[in-house]
């Protein structure tokens, strides 16, 4: 009785799998950091654990560009398309932490409460001062961690698992900003609630294609899916749950309602980490399952997800028309980036694959940049977010001004510009066939979003500031990472080839 | 048994979750209704377990209660902190963000 | 088996709507509570053991328990306002709902008539019977397929448990007093060397709001708790203390006197 001995012992590819174990290690030591060091060691420490276990995890992912494999017993896949969203995620993690180590823009400190335990507004709150809540970086390293396995996930359940891990600690960090404590506060309460509502979704959705196929790992549901391509309607139902969780983390219409909120309420470096990397995460992970597991399926999708990559665009641009907060605006554009990149998607072939992956890598650089630059833009009060606090920036500042503008009309897509490559790759994946119809409407939203991006940037330079706003000097980090944003914006639009060349070398999902 | 009919059940109980969600204006509850529909979603999977055979579903419902439990600790410490700043836990008192 | 499923079916979907229109959230917590166990149950029916043990012990006993002490941190009598804050919400949502009932359940019914789906299940005796019990084919599953995923799952403890203390836990910004010190403070003033008077301690009271009386007849402002002076909800007895001052003083001459002098 018992299971059969000897056990045999299930074989992990260490080499294969460090970047995910070297962050997950680092955010366990830097856990033990924090129960065993004093705070003004723990100030420096922890910062440089992360730096240090992020450059090692990237050179991993670099190290691992040719591999193809299915690693730790088929939870994992490393191949091309993983590599690149690693890689890309951890670049764009080693941003967000630049940004959230920021201190200098702010007199009161960086941008995390000092301590998230006290009440807004008491005298413990005051007494607490400057000091650093250092329990952000274990948190930030395990959601790069969640982060790096989503993609990479090769069945529901690890994909499951990831999905949590990256999301418990955002929805705790968004909920400790330094300034404006009960808005950020509310927004982690809002983002929670619809975030454990999407993952219930996703639950079901497995649980319901796993009924329909027999099989939680990828390959076993496509091969079921081909196996029977009328397996009818209870697949039909689970995939459509599955891609509403799935589009709730991106962002997509019409579950889209969480994202301004959130962006709003969350501190800007936590925001601005946010739109880039989880956006990358989950649209790897769904251009895995869609591709991979239901490809065999395509026809079951295609039109719904048609729909609301249209949605989506529409939505984003128009709503962010009436937006008078720059935090929304942006993250109503967001919205519509979600669609546009969902228009690769829809195209369901490789070329659908390198589109939206170029799109993702050229859009997490830029919306990091253009979150980070908010930090600068402050008032007596904090950050200052209002749109007409915005008029007038040139005379104050014409380096944010113009660094800025660029920003917006990249995301606008003109052309020379990496917003330009990125839309011409989704949408020449989209184009011929009935998808054509989802890209005329992408081309509507351009506009409309090109419209009022000029109405901000033609504020910023021809009208009457407010005296009360300044902008900050920012240190090292901030620049840095606006800089990143600049140059990949110019770079990847001047000479386009040098991303798509990178895209295509990769390949296609490994079943 | 049959298993539709515990998919069935699954399922009503899945959407009595949703109703709690969208209906309920206290934090704790929606995240009550909440924590019916990953029940739901967990019948769900161990009647597909049993449908086919493998034990899968039941590793996989396994883990949902793990991530369950761990999502409670974080979203019950959120609430408390709301709770602890506004002395309130109602979903319309933390009405500062507006759409 | 059919009798199970009918009993514990009715019961988890009566706890379900008890859970979602009870007015008060306690009795929501407890209806939720009766349709996991009654989903524990229908997990062994279908044998899945350990899985509904685990239900029990983790879901209902921990999970729900938590709820409970939350509700009690929050408020036990709290209740929702049933004022709907955007029009035609409630209404909308119950017809979305309604509408995913209907289709799901389409779905399913569709998919007992099709040949895709096994109406006679598999079952799992051969899957139990292979490792010689539930127990030790999940746990085949669990160390060897699964491993990586289980062991990450451990990244989400260690998350849930820092995020509580992070939100949850006050820093003290002074450092605490010890024993020593309080017991030398205590000593070094004679006013407070025999302990501080208790409240109450004025014949007629026994409250806790009500203050001492030091012995040449004044009020003790230090015996009330601080809570309760900044409040004001402590009971004001000089009224009390004059009456009987006045009493004291008529029925003895000679404290009048001295009162005088």
């Amino acid at each position: 009785m018992g299971v059969q001995l000897p056990f045999p012992t299930p074989q992990i590819e260490y080499s294969l799998l460090l970047p995910v174990l070297v962050i997950l290690g680092a955010a366990v030591v830097s856990v033990l950091i924090e129960a065993v060091a004093a705070e003004s060691l723990r100030r420096t420490l922890q910062p440089l654990l992360a730096f240090g276990s992020l450059a090692i995890a990237l050179a991993g992912c670099v190290g691992l560009w040719d591999q193809r494999q299915v690693v730790a017993q088929g939870a994992l896949v490393v191949d091309g398309p993983t590599v690149i969203l690693q890689g890309t995620l951890l670049i764009l993690a080693v941003l967000g932490a630049l940004l959230m180590m920021e201190s200098r823009v702010d007199p009161a400190g960086d941008p995390f409460a000092a301590r998230a335990s006290t009440i807004p507004g008491s005298a413990d709150e005051r007494g607490f001062g400057a000091r650093r809540q250092t329990e952000v970086w274990p948190l930030f390293l395990f959601a790069v961690g969640g982060m790096l396995m989503f993609p990479a996930a090769n069945d529901l359940l690890t994909a499951f698992i990831a999905l949590e891990v990256f999301s418990l600690p955002l929805y705790l960090l968004t909920g400790m900003a330094r300034r404006r404590r009960l808005l950020s506060q509310e927004a982690a309460l809002k983002y929670f609630v619809l975030g454990a509502f999407s993952s219930a979704v996703f639950l079901f959705g497995s649980a319901l294609i796993y009924a329909a196929t027999g099989s939680l790992d990828f390959a076993g549901i496509a091969d079921a899916v081909s196996a029977d391509p009328t397996s009818g309607l209870l697949l039909s139902a689970g995939v459509a749950l599955l891609l509403a969780g799935m589009l709730f983390k991106v962002g997509a219409a019409p579950f889209h309602q969480w994202s301004p909120d959130v962006y709003q309420g969350a501190p800007t470096a936590l925001t601005a980490f946010m739109s880039a990397a989880t956006k990358v995460a989950a649209f790897g992970a769904l251009l895995r399952v869609m591709f991979v597991a239901l490809g065999g399926a395509a026809w079951d999708w295609q039109p719904a997800v048609a729909v609301i990559a249209g949605l989506s665009m529409l939505v984003g641009a128009i709503t962010a028309v009436v937006q008078s907060d720059i935090k929304r605006v942006l993250a109503y554009s967001s919205v519509a980036h979600a669609g546009f990149i969902l228009t690769g998607v829809l195209a369901a072939s490789p070329k659908g694959l390198s589109g939206s992956l170029v799109y993702l890598v050229a859009y997490g650089f830029v919306t990091l940049a253009a979150f980070g630059l908010l930090t600068v833009v402050r008032s007596p009060a904090g950050e200052a977010t209002d749109v007409q606090q915005w008029a007038g920036l040139a005379k104050k500042s014409p380096v944010t001004a113009s660094v800025f503008s660029l920003l917006l009309l990249t995301m606008a897509g003109l052309p020379l510009t990496s917003g330009f490559t990125a839309k011409f790759a989704a949408w020449s994946a989209a184009w011929g066939g009935w998808q054509t119809g989802v890209v005329v409407i992408g081309a509507v939203s351009s506009t409309i979003a090109a419209a009022f991006y000029l109405r901000i940037i033609v504020s910023m330079w021809f009208s009457e500031g407010d005296d009360a706003v300044v902008v900050a000097l920012p240190g090292l980090g901030t620049r840095t990472v606006v800089g990143v944003g600049v140059a990949s914006a110019v770079v990847f639009g001047v000479a386009p080839q040098l991303l798509l060349g990178l895209v295509d070398g990769v390949g296609v999902f490994l079943r | 048994m049959s298993p539709a009919a515990y998919l069935a059940l699954a399922a009503v109980l899945f959407s009595l979750g949703c109703t709690g969600v969208l209906l309920r204006r206290n934090a704790i509850v929606m995240f009550m209704s909440v924590e019916l529909m990953l029940n739901a979603a967990n019948l769900a999977l161990v009647t597909a377990s049993r449908m086919h055979g493998n034990l899968d579903g039941q590793v996989f419902a396994f883990f949902s209660m793990t991530v369950a439990a761990a999502e409670v600790v974080v979203g019950l410490a959120i609430i408390v902190q709301i709770f602890r700043s506004r002395r309130s836990a109602s979903i319309d008192d933390a009405s500062l963000l507006k759409l | 088996m059919i009798a199970v499923f009918w009993v514990c079916a009715v019961l988890s979907v009566a706890g379900g709507f008890g859970m979602v229109f009870s007015r008060k959230a306690v009795h929501s917590a407890l209806w939720l509570a009766l349709t996991m166990i009654n989903l524990a149950v229908l997990y062994v029916s279908q044998q899945a053991e350990f899985l509904g043990i685990v239900q029990v012990v983790v879901y209902t006993g921990a999970v729900m328990m938590l709820f409970l002490f939350v509700l009690m941190i929050v408020g036990v009598d709290s209740s929702d306002s049933l004022v709907e804050t955007i029009r035609g919400h409630r209404l909308a949502s119950v017809a979305a709902v309604l509408a995913l009932l209907v289709l799901v359940l389409t779905m399913i019914n569709q998919a007992t008539q099709s040949l895709a789906l096994n109406i006679v299940p598999t079952g799992l005796e051969g899957a139990n019977a292979d490792e010689g019990g539930n127990v030790q084919g999940i746990a085949k599953l669990l160390f060897g397929r699964y491993v990586f995923a289980f062991e990450v799952t451990s990244a989400l403890l260690i998350t849930a448990a820092l995020g509580a203390m992070v939100l949850a836990h006050r820093d003290r910004l002074t450092r605490v007093p010890g024993q020593e010190e309080l017991s030398r403070e205590r000593l070094a003033d004679p006013a407070t060397a025999a302990g501080l008077p208790a409240p109450g301690v004025y014949a007629r009271h026994n409250a806790v709001d009500t203050p001492a009386l030091l012995p040449d007849g004044s009020i003790a402002e230090n015996s009330l708790p601080g809570a309760l002076v900044l409040r004001g909800t402590t009971h004001d007895v000089r009224e009390e203390v004059a009456v009987t001052r006045a009493a004291e003083l008529a029925s003895d001459p000679k404290q009048a006197q001295e009162e005088q002098s």
